[in-house]
């Protein structure tokens, strides 16, 4: 595009006033990191799937036993391994339990297992790695020196040994968790502590004279707080796939009181002759893991500096 | 001999990002002689390095695109070359080294090999002359012991060292053009000095052309015969060193030599900078780019790119300052430090 | 790399030495006496416990006999099967535990790896969605409940591969599949991050520079890099495929040590059950340490330190 620019008249060429500070403002608006975070997740419509499947399964497993008129462990042996009917919406089982109300209850245990079993380790995780790296030198070695020996072994072999000892249901099973599944995480924290504290602001921070517990409150816990929840909603998935393993070799939740796993357990037995025993409660496993992954995945997205535009 | 080898014509090039598309460059023109030196100076983001590296076809498309222009190589068209094209020119016609030594070499293979793999590319020869030649290069940039540093692995050495292994392996098969992507901007003064020596005497052994991005005009008097001074992806003002810095035309220009700390100057002066930020380059403005923290701006530069203007021969510069309907100006003066010497560059 | 290969085995030592340890205990703590079970053990029976725990005798004692039996490799008795040492059952039933992850290993390395790697070059694209879609079921869906389904459909339904059991080859195709379909999908998954993060360095830069053709840059530059941590996660992939024989060969009725491990668990057998995570602990230990050695071989900057 060739411009006349011989035709430009000559009060063109005066000097504008002196250079305005309107050029140091920024082009774009800053929008604060919370929001940005907010906004990336819900444009997300993969993760955003996968949240509402979450609430939607937690929803159902509150309302849904209560307004049931069987109870998890009524049997009715007149009506064994029934087919889904206008009665019994899923069927019932070996033992003619309804299996609608089961699954939702089982909803609940395996929740609540998958969500505790995260969180708690999760938070023990998070208190011994930050003591680990806030305070570093001998204390940050041994910590790190007795994880690296206990991680050898899978936690499997540890949550199974500790079972034996004090027994299987949905308490036993989240302790079990507890003592066994905070390693991860205190590593990963205590690394980031390790990163931040080089940091040259919370340097500033500490000659400015600031003490231990400001600096833990402004510094360091909003910078881990994302990575955290990340790592517990991704650890659900892993804690209901634990559970629906122990479940199934014996250990977990045992009868009558009902989880996903054991409900699994129970339908591989018939499988060949009643599947559905196994497939819903297989379904609802699955579903639920995805879930969670996808919307885990969508959270850690969301919170990558990297990606923000 | 002023043998154009690279000409370059009104290149564009964006990026297509989720915020939108991001015009690096627009529309930049310059041209490369045989064996001389050229540095393109200019501020972070200014588009030089795209610049150097959408010639060579380095730069990931997506997402980056190739808007429009033409780059021509001794005479030949190359702006559309297939990969296949582009891979016979890489490494034998026209090479790079990079910013960063510490992540340009790949940590698991032996120097030797990432030397002479270039040059298999290129030529048949012996995995015994690759060696040998590996060995020579290796000389050539001095580094000691050769014979057992083509054995060992990148980790091992210092910034320093592996920008030298870098142009070892740029240098493997005698490229007409090496294009230094800010070589020395990672490194320490001294080290930055070392480097420069060696980029000199094999420029001259080599016969080969340099291009030099940098945004230091400290390290450029002493290197570059002739100098372009990019600013938001267009390039403002070109013309031979001695040009440049005694006879600078261009406001932004002005401002960069006013910025260089001058050896001998008061402690106590506060150092120049220039106000304000580079425009956004999501929606480039119609004008010139300079606009908002250009002490002469006048009306006619928020509306109007100034075109390109020649001053003397070579000398070139984009403002409308030299209009003849702008009002004159002080000429700028050249602050002179103690004891430089008035020659042209080294080369 | 001397001093690495010493760090891991000191580590890897004591390892072994906390889950012994740990087992001794939980055996001691174990509610009721485990001894006294339902079947009335044969005088035999009871003099064999009596001397392999050492239960008449002061705790310490009973340690170190513990301990003295485990490094002779006498992993102890069975509650169940009253002729049998775990030692003998291991020996029998290791072998094909053995086979069957050994298989799932070699379909799920190269199937995973080579997904991985077409996922993160073809970004974007058909392949990628695909792959993506893939790993992240296969990480979802448990094992045995993959392996519920495969049974089903293509045993009981489309009868074209055998139920259960580990005769012949056919027999061997579900229960491996139904392991590797989920460490393909967790490899598949690794491997396009890594390839993703090689791409993008700036000595994948340098190598195009060079002019070196598509195809050696990804062979000699990225897949080399790239393969780094996988090597890593080799150990944990190991024990995951370990854990998947248990649920496994119970769905399909293998006879492996995965099996016997599953019902030690259901039948009480509690020696049997403290025998065989030690020996599965040991197991996974060494694998850990074998990983540990080939990543220092293979990752220059451990292999030759500074």
């Amino acid at each position: 595009m060739i411009k006349d620019f011989a035709g430009i008249p000559r009060d063109e060429f005066e000097f504008v006033g002196e250079t305005e500070e309107k050029s140091e403002v920024l082009t774009r608006p800053s929008i604060s990191f919370w929001k940005d975070v907010w906004r990336r997740l819900f444009k997300n419509k993969v993760a955003m799937t996968g949240l509402i499947i979450i609430l939607a399964i937690a929803l159902f497993s509150i309302i849904i036993p209560e307004l049931s008129s069987y109870s998890y462990s009524q049997q009715n042996l007149r009506n064994i391994n029934a087919a889904p009917s206008s009665e019994h919406w899923f069927g019932t089982d070996s033992l003619g339990r309804d299996l609608w109300v089961r699954i939702w209850v089982g909803a609940r245990v395996s929740l609540a297992v998958g969500i505790f079993g995260s969180i708690i380790p999760s938070l023990i995780g998070v208190v011994i790695g930050g003591i680990s790296g806030y305070f570093g030198g001998k204390v940050d070695m041994i910590i790190m020196r007795l994880i690296d020996i206990i991680i050898c072994i899978p936690q499997m072999i540890y949550i199974i040994l500790i079972m034996l000892v004090i027994g299987s249901g949905p308490v036993p099973l989240i302790i079990a968790f507890a003592i066994t599944g905070w390693m991860g995480s205190a590593r990963n924290v205590r690394g980031l502590i390790l990163k931040i504290k080089q940091e040259e602001f919370v340097l500033a921070s500490r000659i400015l004279g600031a003490p231990h517990g400001y600096i833990i409150f402004k510094h360091l816990v909003p910078n881990t707080l994302g990575i955290v929840v990340v790592s517990m909603t991704l650890g659900v998935p892993a804690a209901i796939f634990q559970e629906a393993y122990l479940s199934f070799i014996g250990l977990g939740i045992k009868p009558p009181i009902p989880s996903w796993g054991q409900l699994a357990n129970l339908g591989t037995s018939v499988f060949r002759i009643f599947p559905t025993q196994l497939l819903i409660p297989a379904i609802m496993i699955s579903l639920t893991m995805l879930s969670f992954n996808l919307f885990g995945d969508g959270l850690r997205d969301a919170l990558d500096p990297k990606l923000r535009s | 001999m002023t043998e154009k080898i690279l000409e370059v014509k009104d290149l564009e090039f964006s990026f297509d990002t989720y915020a939108g598309e991001v015009h690096a460059i627009r529309g930049v023109s310059f041209h490369i002689n045989r064996s001389e030196s050229l540095a393109i100076v200019g501020e972070s983001g200014c588009g030089k390095s795209v610049t150097v590296q959408s010639i060579m076809r380095l730069v990931p498309t997506p997402p980056g695109r190739l808007k429009g222009g033409k780059i021509f190589y001794f005479g030949k068209d190359i702006t559309n070359y297939s990969d296949r094209q582009m891979e016979k020119l890489r490494g034998k016609e026209m090479s790079m080294i990079f910013q960063d030594p510490m992540t340009s070499l790949n940590p698991t293979m032996r120097i030797g090999r990432q030397i002479s793999e270039g040059i298999k590319k290129h030529e048949k020869i012996s995995p015994d002359e690759a060696r040998k030649r590996s060995v020579n290069l290796l000389k050539e940039v001095g580094i000691s012991d050769p014979e057992r540093n083509i054995m060992r692995y990148p980790h091992m050495y210092s910034g320093g060292m592996r920008q030298r292994v870098m142009i070892a392996i740029a240098l493997a098969c005698n490229p007409k053009i090496l294009f230094a992507d800010e070589p020395t901007t990672s490194l320490d003064v001294t080290t930055q000095a070392q480097i420069l020596e060696v980029m000199n005497h094999l420029k001259q052994e080599f016969e080969m052309a340099i291009v030099l991005i940098t945004h230091n005009l400290g390290i450029v008097a002493r290197f570059a015969e002739r100098i372009s001074v990019m600013y938001a992806g267009k390039i403002v003002e070109t013309g031979k060193t001695d040009d440049i810095f005694y006879d600078p035309r261009h406001p932004y220009t002005w401002g960069l030599l006013n910025s260089v700390p001058a050896v001998g100057k008061k402690r106590t002066e506060k150092l120049p900078t220039i106000k304000g930020t580079p425009p956004d380059l999501f929606m480039p403005p119609k004008g010139c780019a300079f606009y908002d923290r250009c002490e002469y701006r006048m009306k006619v530069c928020k509306e109007n790119d100034p075109p390109e203007r020649m001053i003397g021969e070579g000398h070139y510069a984009s403002c409308w300052l030299l209009d003849e309907r702008a009002p004159g100006i002080k000429p700028y003066v050249v602050k002179r430090h103690a004891g430089e010497s008035s020659g042209k560059g080294l080369m | 790399m001397v001093r690495y290969i010493f760090r891991r085995l000191l580590i890897s030592l004591l390892t072994l030495w906390l889950l012994a340890t740990i087992t001794f205990f939980m055996l001691r703590l174990l509610p009721g006496n485990p001894f006294q079970t339902d079947q009335i053990l044969t005088f035999e029976m009871q003099e064999r416990m009596m001397n392999y725990y050492g239960l008449n005798r002061p705790i310490i004692e009973q340690y170190f006999t513990y301990m003295g039996n485990l490094l002779q490799g006498n992993m102890g008795y069975s509650l169940k099967y009253t002729n049998r040492t775990v030692n003998s059952i291991i020996a029998k039933a290791f072998p094909v535990s053995a086979d069957l992850g050994l298989r799932s290993l070699a379909l799920a390395l190269p199937v995973g790896l080579f997904l991985g790697i077409a996922s993160a070059r073809k970004r974007g694209k058909a392949v990628d969605y695909l792959c993506v879609i893939i790993s992240v079921i296969g990480v979802s869906i448990p094992s045995f409940i993959l392996g519920s389904f495969l049974q089903y459909i293509f045993a009981l339904k489309l009868r074209i591969l055998p139920m259960a059991q580990w005769t012949t080859e056919m027999h061997k195709v579900l229960p491996t599949v139904a392991i590797a379909l989920g460490l393909l999908a967790t490899l598949t998954r690794i491997m396009r991050a890594s390839m993703l993060e090689v791409t993008t360095q700036d000595y994948v830069k340098t190598a195009k520079s060079k002019g070196l053709s598509e195809g050696k840059i990804v062979w000699s530059h990225e897949i080399r890099n790239a393969l780094i941590p996988i090597l890593t996660m080799m150990g944990p992939m190991v024990a995951s495929v370990l854990m998947g024989t248990f649920v496994i060969e119970k769905i399909f009725a293998i006879p492996g040590l995965g099996l016997h491990f599953v019902n030690s668990i259901t039948g009480l057998d509690y020696t049997m059950t403290m025998g065989l995570t030690v020996f599965f602990g040991a197991f996974l230990v060494t694998a850990n340490f074998l990983v540990d050695i080939a990543y220092g071989i293979v990752d220059p900057r451990i292999r030759i330190a500074k």
